[in-house]
């Protein structure tokens, strides 16, 4: 599902932020990402979003190799990914319901496949009830869950989470974590690149560790990895 | 593009405009000023030229023949002048004709003066053509051809008060071309920076839309249609204004200098619409686009 060999990614400074990962992530994974600031996570990220190119090496990403995939093509691209993110990045101006639906409306997907897949999100991440809130009116769990909600609703085949709990308490955090299970066990990919020890510790999964652009460990069933 | 989206576009490109609507009242009145001048300038012209066009059409070139040539000679000279590109028609008028049409014209009071001159033609010398040119310019090249062709005696050549006409629409051309560019570039700036504030504005909601995987076209189709609704509302508002205005003028214009009534026809408003208004709107449409091109190129790749 997603393929990096020998990826390099550099800024300008001497030091690579990514130097020479190879990485290979299977169909309905789930792994997480961990390692210190300026490891090279968000690096990641942004190259399997094409956000940025890599310096050197390919991508290849549900079997498209990212460096040969053009300006016009990269909307197809992405609509392979679902991304959440630390701050949640929703519509202030849109309810919870307009913000799930957003994602399907860029898509341009029909407006009856919209309401029959954004209620059941909505009945998935347990927000039906608040599905004409505002996100101004919910609480930081509650915002990551119509993120992740929007994240899955056109079906990605991964879904990519860039510090998904970084900015909620630990129950919220375990709420999520149980969204993002379900996803997985629905045939989604998951990625998670975060910093939180105890849901690595306690999820189980690979836990991929990064240190100084390189990958310095990969466990099948979790556990932080300390670098002495 | 789908039509879902399309009904979608529409209402975001209606909602940028209101969130930014004091600049894009300021765009909606350049791109109005800017239509409303090329109008009049339009107006002006269309005008100058229907009235140089009639004058040239009056304007004639009159032949004589010397004396004792034949009818077949005279014809075979007609038949020469008619070849030249210069001329648009040609009317041949007998030396009797022109007897009759000078007495029709100078003794038609007294007839009797006329009687006495019996059966003698007095212009039995003088059958003619009447030269009708496509331009007044081309008058001295057609009148030098004719007087160098043998048998001719006598070329007379029409006032050109055309040419001055010609010259002063041209001026006014130049003019009204530099007025409208100015104008244009001013337009499509201050619609570029309208469109870079709902761009601005939008940044987050583009870069989740990009994450998300919208294509450029849709991301930019809202921006699109606030620039070019801006140029139709643009070039709708002074096209309104010219109608309103335009046979008021004439008639002001006319009752002001009725002793140039001769001079002074103008075009029907219809006629000058029928080719003014879809050009404005185009050029409306034309100023939106392109403000929407340089702000959606250079700001929305988020």
């Amino acid at each position: 599902m997603i393929i990096l060999e020998d990826v390099v990614k550099n800024y300008g400074s001497d030091v690579p932020a990514l130097n020479g990962i190879n990485l290979h992530i299977q169909k309905g994974e789930f792994v997480f990402i961990v390692g210190k600031s300026g490891s090279g996570k968000s690096t990641l990220i942004k190259l399997l979003l094409k956000e940025l190119d890599p310096t050197s090496g390919e991508i290849f990403v549900n079997k498209k190799n990212l460096n040969k995939v053009t300006r016009k093509k990269l909307p197809f691209l992405r609509r392979d990914i679902g991304v959440v993110f630390q701050d949640f990045r929703l519509l202030p101006d849109r309810n919870v319901y307009d913000n799930i639906a957003f994602a399907m409306k860029v898509v341009e997907a029909p407006n009856r496949k919209i309401k029959s897949r954004v209620l059941a999100m909505l009945s998935m991440v347990g927000l039906l009830d608040k599905y004409k809130s505002f996100p101004n009116e919910l609480s930081g769990g509650e915002q990551q869950r119509v993120a992740i909600a929007r994240a899955l609703v056109n079906r990605p085949a991964i879904l990519l989470c860039d510090e998904p709990t970084g900015n909620l308490d630990p129950a919220n955090s375990n709420a999520i974590m149980k969204i993002l299970e379900q996803a997985n066990k629905q045939g989604t990919t998951v990625l998670v690149v975060t910093h939180n020890m105890d849901i690595v510790a306690q999820m189980k999964k690979r836990t991929i560790t990064m240190s100084d652009g390189k990958v310095i460990s990969d466990r099948e069933k979790g556990g932080y990895f300390y670098e002495d | 593009m789908k039509i879902r989206s399309l009904m979608y576009h529409f209402k975001d490109g209606f909602k940028n405009i209101h969130r930014n609507r004091m600049f894009s009242l300021a765009s909606i009145a350049t791109i109005t000023a800017c239509i409303f001048i090329f109008g009049v300038i339009y107006s002006l012209f269309q005008n100058f030229e229907f009235m140089v066009k009639k004058a040239e059409n009056e304007i004639c070139v009159t032949v004589f023949f010397d004396e004792g040539l034949s009818d077949a000679q005279i014809k075979q000279i007609g038949d020469t002048i008619s070849k030249r590109e210069e001329v648009s028609s040609m009317h041949f008028t007998t030396a009797e004709e022109a007897w009759n049409n000078f007495k029709s014209e100078y003794f038609a009071d007294f007839p009797e003066l006329a009687d006495g001159f019996q059966d003698d033609n007095p212009l039995a010398n003088s059958a003619s053509y009447e030269v009708y040119l496509n331009e007044a310019s081309q008058q001295d090249a057609l009148v030098s051809f004719i007087e160098g062709i043998s048998g001719v005696r006598q070329v007379n050549r029409s006032e050109v008060a055309a040419s001055g006409l010609e010259s002063a629409a041209r001026l006014i051309g130049y003019v009204a071309i530099i007025i409208i560019a100015i104008l244009l570039a001013v337009s499509v700036f201050l619609i570029t920076n309208t469109i870079v504030i709902g761009i601005t504005v939008r940044k987050d909601e583009i870069s989740i839309m990009k994450f998300i995987g919208a294509t450029d076209s849709f991301v930019n189709a809202p921006f699109f249609i606030e620039g070019i609704t801006i140029g139709i509302v643009g070039s709708i508002i002074p096209l309104g204004i010219l109608w309103l205005m335009y046979s008021r003028i004439i008639t002001y214009v006319l009752s002001k200098f009725s002793v140039l009534q001769n001079i002074l026809v103008f075009l029907p408003e219809g006629e000058v619409f029928r080719v003014l208004a879809p050009v404005a709107i185009i050029l409306g449409i034309g100023i939106g686009a392109l403000g929407s091109t340089f702000a959606v190129r250079k700001h929305a790749n988020v």
